[in-house]
């Protein structure tokens, strides 16, 4: 402490939201020059910390990650070193680690992990894999005609489960797998879509799910579990299903078509606390907010680039969606205004086909692009927390997942990685 | 007349003895000679008074204005009296001619006759001056003088009187006048030694001989003169060879001629000057008359004047000055002014000789020490050649000023100055003042153009060869691309995947999706033959259906005519078919290009080496092919349906046509001035049209416009191989064997008075690598995106956004 106590100090109260964390709210005088390790250190020698315990911390001053020496932020920000400053602390996020990296046959377009510890993936082979946390394949599903566009899970209990998969055969099928006996049968097909199926998201109790499609809808379908097809008037239908259609699947029709977009739909999501409530990006460069209740476009919100990827945090009440250029956007959902970004995140190098919020936190979010990369946000930081490297720069990421503790992605290269996360949770509910 | 009366009386005594002198003998001819040119001096005297008074009289009919008090001379009467003046011009003239007889003849004339003449003549000439009798009398009163005073007693000088003088009464005795008895010589004046042989001296006036009269000898002459008193006063004439003896008026004369004196002793040269004008005032004025009125009212003949000028100021004719004018200044050449050396006023081109070195301390006459050469630096200086010598000059050192030699060098420095000065002449360079800024056109920022394509987002890998063709379809989920490697590959344009590869037997050139959303099918032109390929799977079944229909439809029609020979429809065979190929169109030379019309029905295709067939279309639903042109002119190198009306452009390799279709007939020809044109498209309005060469140009022509391109481009490098128009953002784009893709926002407007807008807002370098000096071959926009996909030699296909 001595040792640092030299040059000119400024004096610093520390506060945090975190209360396993907190320590005595009264000024401390600290050195300008002091950065964030050094800050860090502070606080854990207040804490005593000590070897194994010492935990790594962020600061932010005025809801803005301190990056620099405290001095520079001053002089930056052209403050006074003889006030308080106020500065609170959060626990960092360690970096993500590599676990491991799952291999298919071909691109993995979709992934999903399950709280319980399963990962669904549906790939260019047309099949939909399910995955245990050994890397094993546990069960591939086949029995889709196109590329796996879009898999989402219903239901799981870890061995038994039921799942969803879209796909570019313009058809989604409800699947229902055991792994106690290993066997997998398709539940019923959901037709209805004229265009490939891009994105398959399910409602916050469980009972509809949403399904946009390149062909410029958005259909809301039930999960009841129908026992008999629905008709399906098609006469082309019932020609095409004797070469194609296998005949004990059970049919399902939509129960709404959402037909407001002009162009393909490229990402459904659901809100995750309010059952009705639907985001969808899509072609036609909007973002559009819906009840499916009454199949009602609530607001439409405008940008100029094609959206690929939707997400909405419940903890933040952000919308965050990833374009056709190397930038992310965060929207107010609620806000009447139809085309103000709230926030824009910068550094991707190419489109931004996957975005998805951290389950815990309402800063953190992840995103992945063309350009190979996967990149972890915090809102607050102006850049990138971190940047991780999915395989080779050239070769796309299509989709990520965050659930838990574990970062999920799938792409061009045919892997799936899975990467550790630090769980947020704590940090969350302090 | 009367006033000058009192004068006459005066000189009237003097005229008188006038016939009395003629009994004086005939003056001498010096005697003779005197007189008259004395006369002729007393009347140039009297002129000359005479003149002066009419200067006066002038000056005072100056002053007073109409008061005629014209002078004597008769160029003054006769501008007077202009109806008499010749009359008293002639009156003069004969008066003259009078005064001449008189000279000679004034002995017939007594006193009063010439008086009454003389009144006379007053009487005749009414207007006749006083002057000018005055004149007369004058000559009258001298010329008696001689005659009449030579027998007279010279009358002593103080007895002289100039203006009243007695004289002798004239004693009428025989003697007195021997006029009458006298017979003269007649002889005249000629020498009279010519009758020294003669007896005879001359002749009388009756023509008898007058004899010498007989002249003693020196004895008698002794005795005579000492007998004679006066012998010494008488003079020989030799005339009539007698001694004349000499009056002592004559004496007089001889005696003043030999003192050179005025021989009149009547004339006094100084007479008191009568003062008419001098610096004494006088109490009383010249002229009694009272001052005339016009001296107190206004001119009326000032006021004409005045009102001309000032007519002439209202009329404009006279312009006052303006009111900032400021008379300019002297211009006075100031030589001692040392501070300027500019010795005048500049020309505007001139520029000023540079100025001379100034001196320093080294060409002092007593520089310091330290800057006078040492002995090596003057050898050092003499052995340098002369152009090299850092100066022309050793310091030297003087003591004092008058010590310093003059200046040898100096014409030589002179000289060389005005060398430099005229063999470097001194130029003006005009920079041109222009902002470089204001130059460049004013185009809207490519920032406010935006969307358009800046970014590569995906590859397409896959292709084995160059990749021509490259089409998307009307949905912009698809693409389809034709290559060298003999393929026809289907792509996912949002992921870059390719969802089928097509593999055909030749060298696919162009591949062109069918622009109805309700038929999904594909053109490919392959060789000899063009295939119509239906993409299964990625198509709802519904639109594959209905495709398959529409396919299969004009087989049934074809049936019955007879094959063209020139474009066979074929079924393909079950393989093919299996692939998706639904029909073969079978051409008779290689096809380089298919383009659909709108609708989707009909197709054209052109294959350049097929002469007069080189352009067909074809109907799908019929199966039909027409040959629209009888006879192409030219290679064709491109064909185009017009967006929205029955049009057709032909694009051969220097020009572009335009067809309608419905009336058969030529619209427009459109003269691009490029020697081989590669590539053509039509705006989506219909109303302009790009054409891309292979002399690295793009042209833009309005149709609306003129047949002569509306804009050149020359940004590529090499040949463009490709343009295309957006089909709804207003952007189009080039691409060229360089491997670059160039994209232009090319606005159109509806208002039809505004010109389209181009402004070059991208380059994308070197997109595709060059292979075999081909970069890349085609681009084509998304439908719906700002997403530009560009394929290329290097077997790539790129998108960016």
């Amino acid at each position: 402490m001595d040792a640092i106590a030299d040059g000119p100090q400024v004096q610093v109260k520390f506060i945090t939201q975190q209360r396993q964390f907190a320590i005595p709210e009264t000024a401390i005088q600290t050195p300008a020059r002091l950065r964030r390790y050094g800050l860090s250190q502070i606080i854990n020698l207040v804490l005593q910390n000590e070897g194994e315990k010492q935990r790594p911390f962020d600061f932010l001053i005025e809801g803005e990650f301190l990056r620099t020496s405290l001095a520079e932020y001053l002089e930056e920000k052209n403050m006074s070193t003889e006030n308080v400053l106020t500065v609170e602390y959060v626990e960092s996020m360690l970096p993500p680690t590599p676990l491991s990296s799952y291999e298919h046959d071909d691109w993995v377009s979709a992934v999903q992990a399950h709280r319980l510890g399963g990962f669904l993936t549906g790939s260019y082979d047309n099949h939909v894999r399910l995955w245990n946390k050994q890397a094993e394949c546990t069960q591939i599903l086949t029995g889709h005609n196109g590329a796996v566009k879009a898999v989402q899970w219903l239901t799981s209990d870890g061995d038994n489960g039921t799942l969803l998969s879209g796909a570019l055969d313009r058809s989604i099928l409800a699947w229902e797998y055991s792994h106690a006996d290993n066997s997998h049968s398709v539940l019923y097909e959901c037709r209805g879509h004229t265009g490939g199926v891009e994105s398959i998201s399910l409602n916050a109790t469980g009972d509809k799910f949403a399904s946009g499609s390149t062909d410029a809808t958005i259909k809301i379908w039930t999960t009841i579990i129908p026992t008999v097809s629905d008709h399906i008037e098609d006469v082309t239908e019932t020609r095409k299903k004797r070469k194609t259609v296998k005949e004990d699947r059970v049919l399902k029709a939509p129960i709404s078509s959402l037909n407001a977009h002009t162009g393909p739909v490229s990402a459904v999501t659901f809100s995750p606390t309010s059952a009705d409530t639907l985001y969808s990006g899509g072609w036609d460069h909007s973002v559009r907010v819906w009840d499916i209740e009454n199949s009602v476009n609530i607001t439409t919100k405008n940008c100029e680039k094609v959206v690929h990827a939707l997400d909405y945090s419940q903890h933040s009440g952000l919308l965050a969606s990833g374009h056709a250029d190397p930038v992310i956007r965060l929207w107010d959902p609620r806000s009447e205004d139809s085309s103000v970004v709230k926030q824009t995140l910068s550094g991707h190098q190419n489109w931004v086909t996957s975005v998805s919020w951290s389950p815990s936190s309402s800063y953190m979010l992840a995103s992945g692009s063309y350009d190979g990369l996967i990149k972890v946000w915090d809102i607050r930081a102006k850049g990138a927390l971190y940047t991780l490297s999915h395989g080779k720069a050239t070769k796309k990421v299509f989709s990520i997942d965050w659930s838990n503790d574990i970062l999920l992605s799938g792409g061009e290269d045919n892997q799936m990685k899975i990467h550790k996360v630090q769980d947020m949770t704590e940090r969350a509910e302090a | 007349m009367p006033g000058t009366r009192p004068t006459r009386k005066a000189t009237v005594p003097k005229a008188a003895p006038a016939p009395a002198k003629k009994t004086a003998p005939a003056p001498t001819k010096k005697a003779v000679v005197a007189p008259k040119s004395k006369k002729r001096t007393v009347e140039e005297a009297q002129d000359d008074s005479d003149d002066e008074f009419g200067e006066v009289a002038i000056d005072m009919a100056s002053d007073d204005d109409d008061e005629d008090m014209d002078g004597d001379d008769e160029s003054d009467d006769a501008d007077d009296f202009p109806e008499e003046g010749e009359e008293g011009q002639d009156m003069s003239a004969a008066d003259l001619d009078e005064d001449e007889d008189e000279d000679s003849e004034g002995s017939y004339m007594d006193g009063d006759s010439i008086a009454d003449s003389q009144e006379e003549l007053d009487d005749e000439d009414a207007e006749e001056e006083d002057e000018s009798d005055f004149d007369d009398l004058v000559e009258d009163d001298i010329d008696p003088n001689f005659g009449h005073n030579l027998n007279e007693p010279l009358a002593p000088e103080s007895d002289y009187n100039p203006i009243v003088r007695e004289y002798p009464e004239i004693d009428p005795v025989y003697d007195s006048d021997s006029s009458t008895e006298e017979n003269d010589n007649t002889v005249g004046n000629i020498p009279m030694h010519w009758y020294d042989d003669y007896p005879h001296i001359g002749y009388d006036i009756d023509g008898k001989k007058i004899m010498r009269p007989a002249t003693g000898d020196e004895l008698d002459k002794f005795l005579s003169t000492m007998d004679d008193p006066d012998s010494w006063l008488s003079a020989h004439n030799y005339k009539d060879g007698q001694d004349v003896k000499l009056s002592a008026e004559e004496l007089e004369i001889i005696r003043r001629l030999e003192g050179n004196r005025i021989p009149d002793a009547d004339y006094n040269p100084y007479e008191d000057q009568v003062e008419f004008f001098s610096s004494k005032t006088e109490i009383m004025p010249l002229s009694a008359a009272p001052e005339p009125k016009r001296r107190f009212i206004p001119s009326k003949h000032e006021a004409k004047r005045i009102m001309k000028i000032v007519r002439a100021i209202r009329e404009g004719r006279i312009v006052p000055r303006k009111s900032g004018y400021v008379p300019p200044k002297p211009k006075y050449y100031n030589l001692w002014n040392d501070s300027e050396d500019k010795p005048r006023e500049e020309h505007v081109m001139h520029i000023t000789a540079p100025k001379m070195k100034l001196p320093t301390h080294d060409e002092s006459y007593n520089p310091p020490a330290e800057y006078l050469p040492t002995e090596e630096e003057i050898k050092e200086w003499n052995e340098m050649d002369k152009e090299d010598r850092p100066k022309n000059y050793l310091p030297q050192k003087y003591n004092a000023l008058r010590n310093v030699p003059g200046y040898g060098q100096f014409i030589q420095e002179r000289f060389e100055r005005c060398l430099d000065l005229y063999l470097a002449p001194r130029v003006r360079k005009n920079r041109l003042n222009i902002d470089p800024e204001s130059l460049i056109p004013k185009l809207p920022s490519p920032r406010d153009l935006q969307p358009f394509p800046t970014r590569l987002a995906i590859e397409f890998l896959g292709h084995e060869g160059r990749v021509r063709s490259i089409s998307v379809d009307p949905t912009g989920l698809w693409m389809a691309s034709g290559s060298d490697d003999k393929t026809v590959r289907i792509w996912e344009i949002s992921t870059g995947r390719c969802m089928a590869t097509y593999h055909l037997d030749e060298l696919v050139t162009s591949v062109v999706w069918g622009p109805s959303k309700e038929v999904a099918v594909l053109a490919v032109a392959c060789g000899y033959k063009v295939g119509l390929i239906l993409p299964e799977k990625l198509f709802s079944p519904e639109l594959t259906l209905h495709s398959e229909e529409y396919l299969k439809a004009g087989f049934a029609n074809v049936a019955t005519g007879e094959p063209n020979p020139k474009a066979q429809w074929k079924q393909p065979t079950p393989a093919e078919f299996e692939k998706g190929i639904r029909v073969w169109v079978h051409l008779q030379k290689p096809v380089k290009q298919v383009t659909w019309h709108r609708k989707g029905d009909y197709f054209s295709t052109v294959a350049p080496d097929a002469n007069n067939s080189a352009v067909l279309i074809h109907q799908l639903t019929k199966h039909q092919t027409q040959q629209p042109f009888k006879k192409n002119k030219g290679a064709v190198q491109r064909v185009m349906f017009h967006p929205t009306k029955p049009m057709f452009f032909v694009a051969t390799q220097r020009y572009v046509r335009q067809y309608n279709l419905q009336r058969q007939e030529l619209v427009k020809t459109m003269q691009t001035g490029v020697k081989w044109i590669s590539s053509l498209d039509v705006h989506p309005a219909g109303d302009n049209l790009i054409i891309g060469s292979y002399d690295k140009r793009l042209c833009w022509f309005d149709l609306d416009l003129s047949s002569k391109p509306y804009k050149t481009l020359r940004y590529h490098q090499q040949a463009i191989r490709s343009v295309a128009y957006h089909k709804r953002y207003p952007l189009f784009a080039s691409c060229a064997d360089d491997g670059n893709v160039q994209i232009f926002h090319g606005m159109v407007y509806n208002d039809l008075l505004q010109n389209p807008l181009i402004v070059p807002v991208k380059i994308l370098k070197n997109v595709h690598q060059r292979v075999d000096a081909l970069g890349a071959l085609c681009v084509e926009w998304h439908p719906t995106q700002p997403w530009l996909i560009s394929s290329g030699a290097d077997h790539t296909i790129k998108l960016f956004s």
